[in-house]
């Protein structure tokens, strides 16, 4: 290690510091049914979104009313996408009929006007040290 | 099917509002707002038809007897049609959009009572919480429109009804049937025949066999998907098969016919015009170009269809459907109006006196199964739709036909008579309501204990513009040109419908 950037190390430690306080508060609007479970993910790149890496923070709550919210405290800044799926029938997964389509909830961050998954693109947003409040709307 | 795919067309109204929803809601304020559909109704008591129903039930009510209904005739006219097309001054451009409504006309031996009652769809119990459309609609753009689940958020489920298993569902073609009571027509829910077919398109003309079983379609186009998805209940309400009859290109159709052997299903060439912002009728164009294409499927081989082509024809509606010496005869409603055909009553939806709904004949098609050749004949009858027949017709010869027409002189551009039309005959008897009357569907009902094909009556509602008045009619079938046997009145008018079904 060079002198240059043993001087920043003590810098970049602060801004660790600052970057695990952000917090992101979701709230998921248009439960349609107070039964079932709501299923959250909130990823932190293409691979997360298509389940091929670890989520950097998740969550599930039984669906009681027609709007929850979610907290998940300490993510570092930086470019998420969040998705939701409400199991209404507690099997696991997003059920679908014989053409694929969603007969169950489901929701992403930015609400795309798609009629198929966004990309992790599609449906991220940068979270900055600040923390920050998203709405999702489930379909 | 490509999941990406489904249903673009209803989501596509979504996206566009995305981009400019205020611009889209001041122009549509201004272009199509209730106060213009108001100011036309102001001047033409007829587009009391087209007016929106603001509440959610209407009655039940007895209704006012003229004349004298006939000893044996008892039962429900069961109807449905768009009923609701405004909310917060948005007013939809296209007729298929209005949310459907159900209606109940009771006949006791001496009595007549009405009901009505809106179907409960997943849309229309939203909208009413919100105080505005929400969701896409099928022909007018919808600003800010929400998105969607699937094709059964957008059900409207307000085309026509049936009875059946001892049910009664309301029906659209995009999406699953709604079941109601009977007695109360409260709804109860869509319905799922099997569970892998929640939310599978089931057409809004379904066809009954003698021993009870339906068959029915789904368009699987509508979907943005291709094909048709073939169902066939059994009396009991289970499935006996599904199928899924491939096709090569896109066609519409909203209805078929059936012989006691095949399934006749044409299929009209379209495409969709450019503008992913704008609804499913709005970007429709039939390509009358090109040829139209018909499945003609074996009931017993729903995998062996037999293809033919003809030139374009647009229709809506088949009457009886025949097979006689290797041909099937098929008998239609065909429309010259492609305009028309897209939107009809297009100019009344504004509240404006369009041209009236004459553009429209009666036509056979015949398919030759040996020659494998299709072609149509017409038969000079015009001016007429909702065409129907009793249903113990025989199967080797043509039907005679029942259906609203039009006389001059007419106060609306719509239907104002009933006709009867017997084809092997060329012989036609018509009644004529009167200049202001609007005349809707009449359905066949045999009378009890009669096996005698042709004999029973007609019921069908009407609309008394000059006199603020929705009511019904009863007809003896084999004497049309008579007039009714009795009508019923109701002391307000309600929207016009589509079509009906007789519980006796």
């Amino acid at each position: 290690m060079n002198t240059a950037s043993m001087r920043l190390l003590p810098l970049a430690l602060l801004f660790c510091t600052i970057a695990r306080s952000a917090d992101l508060d979701v709230t998921i609007t248009d439960i349609r049914v107070a039964k079932g479970t709501l299923m959250i993910a909130v990823v932190d790149s293409a691979a997360g979104w298509d389940d091929q890496a670890k989520a950097a923070a998740g969550g599930t709550r039984k669906a009681s009313a027609a709007q929850e919210s979610f907290h998940f405290a300490n993510l570092p800044p930086g470019a998420y996408a969040v998705k939701v799926l409400h199991d209404e029938n507690d099997n696991g997964k997003l059920d679908t009929n014989f053409m694929g389509m969603p007969i169950e909830g489901y929701g992403f961050s930015n609400n795309p006007q798609l009629l198929r998954k966004p990309t992790f693109d599609e449906a991220k947003f940068d979270l900055d040290a600040a923390g920050g409040a998203i709405t999702i709307d489930l379909r | 099917m490509n999941r990406r795919r489904f249903l673009r067309n209803f989501i596509a109204g979504g996206a566009a509002s995305a981009l400019a929803p205020r611009l889209l809601r001041a122009e549509v304020a201004v272009a199509t707002g209730s106060g213009q559909f108001a100011r036309g109704l102001a001047t033409q008591p007829w587009l009391a038809g087209w007016k929106s129903i603001d509440s959610e039930s209407i009655g039940p009510i007895t209704a006012t007897i003229e004349g004298r209904l006939p000893k044996g005739f008892s039962g429900t006219l069961f109807r449905n049609g768009p009923a609701w097309f405004e909310r917060a001054g948005f007013r939809y451009q296209h007729w298929f959009d209005g949310d459907g409504m159900l209606h109940a006309w009771h006949f006791g031996e001496r009595t007549v009572e009405h009901r009505a009652r809106m179907v409960a769809t997943s849309k229309f119990t939203r909208e009413q919480k919100a105080g505005r459309f929400l969701l896409p609609a099928a022909g007018t753009t919808i600003p800010a429109a929400v998105l969607i689940r699937n094709n059964d958020d957008v059900n409207t489920a307000n085309t026509a009804v049936i009875r059946f298993n001892g049910r009664l569902f309301a029906l659209w073609e995009g999406g699953s049937a709604y079941e109601l009571e009977p007695e109360t027509l409260r709804t109860l829910g869509p319905v799922s025949w099997r569970e892998d077919l929640v939310a599978a398109p089931f057409s809004a003309h379904p066809l009954v066999e003698r021993d009870g079983s339906l068959w029915n379609f789904g368009s699987l186009d509508l979907l943005s998907g291709s094909g048709l998805l073939l169902w066939h209940l059994g009396a009991d309400g289970k499935i006996l098969r599904t199928a899924t009859l491939a096709t090569t290109a896109p066609g519409y159709l909203h209805s078929f016919a059936m012989t006691e052997r095949h399934l006749v299903f044409m299929l009209m060439p379209y495409q969709l015009a450019q503008g992913e912002g704008a609804a499913f009728f709005e970007r429709l164009r039939f390509m009358p170009g090109q040829p139209c294409r018909i499945a003609v499927v074996p009931k017993d081989a729903l995998d062996a269809p037999q293809w033919f082509e003809v030139e374009f024809g647009a229709v809506y509606h088949y009457a009886d459907a025949y097979e006689r010496r290797g041909e099937i005869v098929v008998n239609a409603v065909r429309h010259d109006d492609l305009a028309d055909m897209r939107s009809p009553m297009a100019a009344a939806m504004r509240g404006e006196r369009g041209s009236a709904a004459t553009k429209m004949e009666l036509v056979s098609l015949h398919l030759d199964l040996t020659r494998g050749r299709a072609r149509w004949q017409a038969s000079g009858v015009r001016g007429l739709e909702f065409p129907t027949f009793d249903r113990r017709h025989d199967t080797a010869a043509p039907s005679r036909l029942f259906a609203p027409a039009r006389v001059e002189p007419a106060a609306a551009p719509y239907f104002n008579a009933i006709a009867a039309i017997d084809p092997a005959r060329e012989r036609r008897s018509v009644h004529v309501y009167g200049a202001d009357i609007l005349a809707e569907e009449h359905v066949f009902v045999p009378k009890p204990g009669s096996r005698r094909v042709g004999e029973g009556w007609l019921v069908g509602s009407l609309l008394d513009a000059r006199r603020g008045r929705s009511g019904v009619a009863v007809l003896d079938a084999e004497h049309v040109g008579d007039g009714p046997l009795a009508q019923a009145w109701l002391p307000y008018a309600m929207p016009l419908g589509f079509h009906g079904t007789f519980a006796a």
